[in-house]
């Protein structure tokens, strides 16, 4: 009998960007990046413990907008041909760095791990989708869904239009895996009063928060964080484990910081000679990061300070960072069992990104990390939410403060001068979308097709619009002009085509080109909103 | 920003407007075919800046922290001609902020209190600084007539805050004794909330920031984001800004049973008898007098912070 659970959920999600307009787009590098060096190297180690028997447990969230962009047949494609290159470049450099240690084993390693790439995502069909529907049926592995576009809920103006964002998820994640999401995860963990009365009417039955949406909760939480609570309305809440997000993501105590471990910011984009480079970057020719990396953290130096990296010692540190992963799991785990009376449930909430893109070694450490649980441990045990649930149905009951995961722990990260020019705007789209689907629907039920296609473009172009991902970009001032322009189409297009609805003056060639374009959720049903 | 691929088409156009102007589009031959598709030139539509306003008279309120509502407003052509012939042209235009925790049904006149805000409003939108925390908001948009009357023009939503702070509430079936649920609020990490975020975006940015400021041979300037960061010495044709302000955090901690006064104004101390205010600091020297007082009334303790602002912009 384990004398606690540790129940790790990572959040996979990228905003919907697909320009067919375009042979060639930058934005479109974010998910690109994130399947070589995220998303397959987490399958593939999935696969790798379900091989070799370890009784693991991940709750993995993919949002609506991934899957969406998983399934596009025109971004698998592209994918394809971006990964051929780079597999073509890999090989190259195994050629040009011949015998040139320590530089010539990391050749080999990323020719290696690329080809593996492709292989995992041919046996897929192209479509990562197929593997995690089979990673799913193992019972070991546990998929949730999102709202709809990753909207930021509390912001919202309604209910209604909240409601339509769930449901929205639900309905995406029913095509996709065949059946009902379990648990959803509420887009940057933005919980508002209400939120669970939706999620209930749905059957969701838990999500998660950050750690003081439970400890702010009310009345006070028995068992902190270590323990789900129930909102009034009946849905599970899980609260996240500050300890251990700390340990991983600290500046200054965090594992990724390690010296051993792979510098991100010196990249062959940058490194090499332009004209060798050049075939392998975008058509602009400017030189960005490509994925290839030689070199090593080595502390804090100047990039051109940086030391080689050396695979073996990456693995070594890994390793030993899942081994002192699990043996503070065991001494937190053990003492919380000591003063409950019950066994403690430790939830750690990342971001899947982190895993891969931006730690390299993050795979691989999580592979240790599995594998040592199993054999060197039996304090804890990997736990899915449902599980937990299952073995302590009673549970505390208490309203979760209003809160995110964001900095400083509320909305601001969201609504501050940097962004909040967008909520007139989208809070008019939101008002309109309803009062459209209440004047139309009528005429659709007899039989008007045009006017359903409509319907469900305006939806479309609502939910693009409210991805909360425009105004965090506003605010970490990265892409702000990216997204700009992408709050300003999609509402733009909403009000355009909501005029011609209005107008009866419907422009096909407009609706065909938006629905060709943001073609997220194939099975839209306006409905949603009623 | 970041290198772009299209930059001949979107960086150089001022604000971005017209970035899908004078460009070869693919267009489909149906909407889900893909792989067939003929190109030919489509006059797209334009991104076009969005509506200065949509003709409504409204004022919404979104909560930002348990600190800080937000508020957004616009009132229509044909109520601003109303109030001008009604009320002249110099009308003082304000916002009223009223505390309705637990007020059932409220008119405007049953508040449990209220203070205004004087605003100008062209503003559009106004960052409101409650006095207390874990409260119930409203807002209306008024004017303030000439005999003194205020006069509303249009009412906003009510915000229930984001809750601040361990609840004093406890549960009979889920007790804990006090020492051992202030332990384990130690555990949860209730030290580490709102302490810098934990998000990938953030993390790198700053990484980058700190790279480059120690680095020395600027050739090695690489770009990171999830997928790539901005290239900071991209010519840019947007006019230079800089923004900045400040915001003063005043906090403590007293007997749990007395009572608090900060600038006069009694302050609810949470149940542990801290006390955390965040406010505005503009120019000028702010005097911020803190005073406890026991619960029996028979002893006094007071802080004065004075705290001076002066911007220089050169």
């Amino acid at each position: 009998m384990p004398e606690g659970y540790w129940c790790l959920v990572l959040h996979n999600h990228l905003p919907f960007v697909k320009h067919p307009e375009y042979d060639d787009f930058l934005e479109e590098d974010w998910f690109y990046e994130a399947i070589t060096e995220t998303y397959i190297p987490l399958i593939a180690v999935l696969e790798g413990l379900l091989r070799d028997n370890i009784d693991f447990r991940i709750t993995l969230s993919l949002t609506p907008p991934l899957c969406n962009m998983m399934e596009d047949k025109l971004l698998q494609d592209r994918y394809y041909k971006r990964l051929l290159k780079l597999i073509e470049l890999a090989e190259k450099e195994v050629w040009r760095l011949h015998g040139q240690e320590p530089f010539f084993t990391t050749a080999k390693m990323y020719r290696d791990k690329f080809k593996l790439v492709m292989q995992i995502y041919e046996k897929y069909n192209r479509n990562l989708l197929n593997a995690y529907k089979s990673l799913l049926e193992t019972g070991k592995v546990e998929i949730i869904t999102c709202n709809a576009t990753h909207g930021f809920l509390p912001l919202i103006s309604s209910d209604r239009v909240r409601r339509a964002q769930i449901r929205m998820a639900v309905k995406d994640y029913e095509s996709k895996f065949g059946k009902k999401p379990k648990g959803m995860w509420l887009a940057e963990c933005a919980y508002t009063y209400g939120l669970d009365k939706i999620l209930k009417e749905c059957e969701i039955q838990y999500f998660f928060v950050e750690a003081h949406g439970i400890l702010y909760g009310e009345p006070r939480p028995r068992y902190g964080v270590f323990a789900p609570v129930y909102t009034p309305n009946g849905v599970a809440v899980f609260g996240r484990d500050m300890e251990t997000a700390h340990q991983v993501w600290s500046a200054d105590v965090g594992y990724p910081g390690d010296p051993n471990y792979r510098e991100f910011y010196r990249d062959v984009g940058y490194d090499l000679e332009y004209e060798y480079i050049k075939p392998y970057l975008h058509s602009d020719g400017a030189r960005r990061n490509i994925g290839i990396k030689y070199y090593r953290v080595t502390g804090r130096v100047g990039l051109d300070k940086k030391e080689p990296y050396v695979p073996q010692w990456a693995q070594e540190k890994a390793a030993e960072h899942a081994g002192n992963f699990m043996f503070n799991r065991e001494h937190q785990i053990r003492y919380l069992r000591n003063i409950f009376d019950r066994e403690p449930i430790v939830v750690s909430m990342y971001d899947a990104e982190l895993f891969g893109h931006w730690w390299f070694e993050g795979p691989d450490f999580l592979n240790f990390l599995f594998r040592k649980i199993q054999y060197d441990q039996n304090v804890f045990k990997p736990i899915l939410p449902t599980e937990y649930l299952e073995k302590y149905p009673k549970n505390q009951v208490l309203q979760p403060t209003a809160s995110s995961w964001g900095d400083k722990g509320y909305f601001e990260v969201w609504l501050n001068g940097c962004n909040d020019w967008i909520y007139r705007h989208l809070h008019k789209c939101e008002e309109l979308m309803c009062s459209a689907v209440d004047t139309y629907h009528q005429s659709v039920i007899s039989g008007d097709e045009l006017k359903r296609r409509v319907l469900n473009q305006l939806a479309r172009e609502l939910f693009l619009a409210q991805s909360s991902d425009w105004a965090f970009i506003m605010t970490t001032q990265t892409h702000v002009e990216y997204a700009h322009r992408r709050t300003k189409e999609h509402v733009s297009n909403f009000l355009r085509l909501y005029h011609q609805l209005k107008e009866n003056s419907i422009d096909t060639n407009f609706l065909s080109w938006l629905e060709f374009k943001n073609s997220i959720f194939p099975q839209m049903d306006y409905t949603i909103f009623l | 920003m970041c290198g772009h691929i299209h930059s001949s088409t979107y960086f150089h156009s001022k604000g971005g407007e017209k970035y899908m102007e004078e460009k070869e589009f693919l267009t489909p031959s149906s909407t889900s075919a893909t792989s067939k598709m003929e190109r030919k030139i489509e006059v797209m539509p334009q991104i076009t800046d969005l509506p200065q306003s949509y003709g409504d008279t409204k004022i919404v309120l979104l909560p930002r922290d348990p600190w800080w509502c937000f508020a957004y407003w616009e009132i229509g052509e044909q109520t601003l001609q109303q109030i001008r012939n009604l009320y002249g042209d110099n009308v003082q235009y304000l916002i009223r902020v009223y505390d309705v925790t637990n007020v059932e049904d409220f008119n405007g006149h049953n508040a449990n209190r209220y203070f205004d805000i004087y605003i100008n409003l062209e503003a559009k939108n106004w960052y409101i600084n409650l006095p207390e925390v874990n409260r119930s908001w409203c807002v209306d948009l008024g004017i303030k007539a000439s005999d003194g009357k205020f006069v509303t023009i249009v009412r906003s939503n009510i915000v229930l805050m984001p809750r601040f702070g361990v609840s004093p509430l406890t549960d009979a079936q889920w007790a804990v004794l006090q020492r051992e649920f202030e332990r384990l609020l130690e555990l949860s990490g209730v030290s580490m909330i709102g302490k810098g975020s934990f998000d990938i975006a953030k993390l790198m940015k700053e990484r980058w920031e700190e790279l480059l400021a120690i680095s020395q041979q600027p050739q090695f300037i690489s770009s990171g984001f999830v997928s790539s960061l901005a290239k900071k010495e991209q010519p840019k044709e947007q006019e230079f800004y800089l923004k900045a302000d400040t915001e003063l955090i005043v906090y403590g901690e007293t007997m749990p049973n007395a009572k608090l006064y900060i600038g006069g104004e009694e302050y609810k101390l949470s149940f542990d008898g801290r006390f955390s205010l965040r406010m505005l600091l503009p120019d000028g020297e702010k005097v911020i007098p803190i005073k406890a007082v026991s619960a029996d009334g028979t002893m006094e303790k007071q802080i004065t912070f004075v705290v001076t602002r002066k911007s220089e912009r050169k």
